[in-house]
This record gives C-alpha cells, sequence and structure tokens, in this order.
C-alpha cells in the first residue's frame, strides 16, 4: 500500500460527496482536502480494526506500558491494517481512539483498569504491531495472535516466582549493610508474603487491601529477627521484606508520562504509587504494633 | 580508598544488584530471551553508582542519575538488537537502584513522629524529613535518567 498518486481519477470523481459507493472508487483516491488516502475499506471492516487495535491497546496498559507507547503501538496497527490514521486518547483506565479511513472514521472506548505488570505481553504486542506495519498479518491474523497473547499462561511457575522473589528481597537486605541471618529472616519473610500475595490477587481482592495485608504478613514474619535476638540489624530485615510490594513501575511510567506530555496518565500513575506506599506503611505499622505493641 | 578495596566494594554491589533483579524480572513476568540483558544492566546500574558514588565524591542523587541514564541508553541499544520494547530493560534493571531502605525510614519516622508527644520529635522530624527528601529526589533522578533517550531521541511532529 505506497501512496502513489493515481493520475487517471478524472475531475468529476474528486468530490467525496459523489454518488459512486464506497468500495468503487480508485485506490489512493485523491480528496479535496488535497490528501491521498488508502484503498477504502467497508464499514465492517473499519469495526474489526478498531476494535482489534482497541484490544491490543487494552492489553498494554493494563500490563504497564507508558501511555506513548500505547497510542505508538495502537497507530501502528490501525494504519498497519489499512486505515489512513488513527487519533488516540489514553486515559488511566481507558482508551479511546477514533480511525480514519477516506471521509470516514469510527471511534470506540475501552475500558483497560490496571492488572499488574507483564512484560512479555507487552514484548508480543508490540512485535506483533511490527509484523502488521510489514504488512505479514493480516486482520484475521491479527485476531489469532491476539487471542493467544491473552490466553498465553505466565512463563514462570508460582513456586519459581515466590522462591526468586524472596532470593531478591534477600539481596536488597544485603544491600543494605544487613547480615546473613537478616537476610534469611528477610527471605522467608518476603516468600511468605509472596505467597500470600498470590492467594489474595488470585481472589481478587482490593490491590490495596492486597498490599496492606501483604506488608502485615511481611512486617510479622520479619520481626522474627527482632523477637529473637539472632540478627544484629533486625531492623534491615523488615525494611527489606516489603520491597516486593515497592510500587517501581506505576512510578517510573508516571514520570515517563510526565515528561513526555501525558499529564493526566502520569498524575494517575503517580498518585497511584503514592497509596501504594501508604498502604505498605499502614500494613507495616499494623504487624510492629502487634509485635511490639506500640508504634502507633 | 585502595584499589583492591574499592574494586571489591563495586563488584559486591554488582552482584547482589544483579540478586536483587532477578525475582523482579521473573515477578514482571519478563521474557526468557531478555531475562539475561536486565540482569546486565540491573549490575551496570548498581556498579555505575557505587563507582560515582566512591571515586567521584558526589552524592547518592546525582550518582543515581548518572547510573539511571547509562542503563536508559543501554536499554535503547539492547531494545534494537533483541527486537523488544525497551521498557523491559529499563525498568526491570532500575529496581536495584529504587530507593527503599530511605521511603521505608520515612515511613517509620512519619508513623512515630504521630504517636510521641510534641516537644520531642523535633529531631526526629528533621531526620524524617531529611530521608523524605532523598527518597523523592533519588526517585525522580532514576526516573528522569530511564526516560533520558526518549526525550532526547523522540522528536515527532505534533500530528494535529
Amino acid at each position: 500500500m505506497t501512496d502513489i498518486p493515481n493520475s487517471t481519477v478524472s475531475s468529476e470523481t474528486l468530490t467525496p460527496f459523489s454518488s459512486q459507493s464506497a468500495l468503487s472508487r480508485p485506490e489512493h483516491f485523491p480528496y479535496s482536502d488535497g490528501h491521498l488516502h488508502k484503498p477504502p475499506l467497508a464499514r465492517d471492516e473499519m469495526r474489526d480494526i478498531i476494535s482489534l487495535s482497541l484490544w491490543a491497546g487494552q492489553m498494554l496498559l493494563q500490563y504497564g506500558a507508558d501511555s506513548a507507547r500505547v497510542e505508538e503501538i495502537v497507530h501502528r496497527l490501525v494504519t498497519g491494517l489499512g486505515c489512513d490514521w488513527a487519533d488516540i486518547e489514553v486515559q488511566p483506565n481507558s482508551l479511546v481512539a477514533t480511525t480514519v479511513n477516506n471521509q470516514d472514521f469510527r471511534t470506540r472506548v475501552r475500558r483497560a483498569p490496571s492488572r499488574g505488570v507483564n512484560m512479555t505481553v507487552i514484548a508480543e504486542v508490540s512485535d506483533l504491531s511490527y509484523r502488521v506495519y510489514r504488512g505479514e498479518v493480516d486482520r484475521i491474523g491479527v485476531r489469532q495472535e491476539l487471542r493467544r497473547i491473552d490466553d498465553l499462561a505466565p512463563q514462570y511457575d508460582r513456586a519459581v516466582v515466590i522462591m526468586t522473589v524472596g532470593i531478591s528481597c534477600a539481596a536488597f537486605c544485603r544491600l543494605f549493610g544487613g547480615d546473613a541471618a537478616a537476610m534469611l529472616v528477610t527471605w522467608a519473610a518476603s516468600s511468605a508474603a509472596m505467597f500470600v500475595r498470590q492467594e489474595l490477587h488470585h481472589h481478587h481482592v482490593n490491590p490495596l487491601l492486597m498490599i496492606t495485608l501483604t506488608a502485615f504478613v511481611a512486617g510479622i514474619f520479619a520481626s522474627l529477627a527482632w523477637i529473637f535476638p539472632i540478627s544484629q540489624t533486625p531492623g534491615l530485615a523488615i525494611a527489606a521484606s516489603v520491597l516486593l510490594l515497592v510500587p517501581g513501575v506505576p512510578l517510573i511510567n508516571s514520570a515517563e508520562d510526565l515528561l513526555r506530555g501525558h499529564i493526566v496518565t502520569g498524575m494517575a500513575r503517580g498518585f497511584y504509587g503514592l497509596l501504594v506506599s501508604l498502604a505498605i506503611a499502614l500494613g507495616l505499622a499494623l504487624s510492629i504494633w502487634v509485635t511490639r505493641g506500640k508504634g502507633f | 580508598m585502595e584499589l583492591s578495596t574499592l574494586l571489591s566494594h563495586v563488584l559486591q554491589e554488582m552482584f547482589w544488584g544483579m540478586t536483587a533483579t532477578i525475582g523482579f524480572a521473573i515477578l514482571f513476568n519478563v521474557p526468557r530471551r531478555a531475562l539475561l540483558t536486565c540482569l546486565l544492566l540491573a549490575a551496570v546500574g548498581r556498579g555505575t553508582r557505587a563507582l560515582c558514588m566512591e571515586t567521584g565524591g558526589v552524592s547518592i542523587v546525582p550518582a543515581t542519575l548518572v547510573a539511571a541514564t547509562i542503563i536508559g541508553f543501554l536499554s535503547r541499544a539492547y531494545a534494537l538488537r533483541l527486537q523488544m520494547p525497551s521498557t523491559i530493560f529499563g525498568i526491570t534493571a532500575a529496581i536495584p537502584l529504587v530507593p527503599g531502605k530511605f521511603a521505608f525510614e520515612t515511613m517509620l519516622g512519619v508513623l512515630q513522629v504521630a504517636s510521641l508527644p510534641a516537644d520531642t520529635v523535633s529531631a526526629l522530624l528533621v531526620t524524617t524529613a531529611v530521608n523524605g527528601v532523598k527518597t523523592g529526589l533519588i526517585l525522580g533522578a532514576l526516573a528522569v535518567g530511564i526516560v533520558a533517550p526518549s526525550l532526547i531521541f523522540h522528536r515527532e511532529k505534533p500530528v494535529v
């Protein structure tokens, strides 16, 4: 689909309000607006394009892509599938797109509440958009691919996640200057907390409540280093064991959005990061209060 | 500082920074073929920060900015090479630079300030405020550093 001017178009057909049906128009029809357009699409083709592109955008937004990336990939999909243009509006919990083909357009809203972070989905959808752009995948293929990506199981086993998150928090404890006993306690505490988090996530508990409860569990377990004097650095075990909850992705995405002009989504993500931090503080305060009878 | 001590310090920082990233990369469901690159960038970031702080004599905030900028540019390079979005490498590798300890101490300080009698908290209030400012500045430096390449390279004309 190259934008080559079609010189055989007669002057009568130059008006967009001609009585000809959309499908019988020549390719790259030059309108009175002076632009060249891609071949006209039927209404149902445009419906498919917008719903598929928004499905992709919804997955990106839900699994932690920044707003500019969502816009870019949805735009690439819409134009790659045959539309001339797309205007995309990314909101904190939804996205709106209008696709344009010749003088025709379709608009749709799609909700996309956050569902955590999944880098594999982002990588797959991004890759799919490039394949569509190169003309390797058509609309039918895009639907199949998006279905496959949506149904992808997590790459790593639950137990592997629990173990490695524990190891990571223990490494953080070491970086903070904790001793071996504190690292061991951190490993146990954050592994237990990760298990609790997975269970709560599975039952669709409110995210902020989930974070408070997880931080509480981590704090209770990490307080073992305080109750039994096995470590010289018991405070560091508590500090490191809640790090699995740190809202790193919302905060970095927030900065990226703010710096690139997506102020609304940037503020929403930043505020969510702040709320998560407060939820961690609440959970920890509860655990300190339970184990030591003070703190509030 | 002696060269051997410096070297062992930086290497230790790199090793533990890398270890601290593994769990988060797996939690974020990073594709398997991107895993090693994420760990490498995390080690580079943590090593750069340690090196800046030990030899350059700069504080943790500018050191974080330098480290995060290097991570940002490297994640761009690896994104082109592995044909993957740069977010994967940037965000994952930034994790060991997140100021977890300062954030924790701020949190705890705020809670203690709320519970102590008013005439005894001034010193605690100052420590808490300092920790809070450090947390905010480190996070800001981290984010700006990671985003730096897209600020510099990405110059689309406005579409409307």
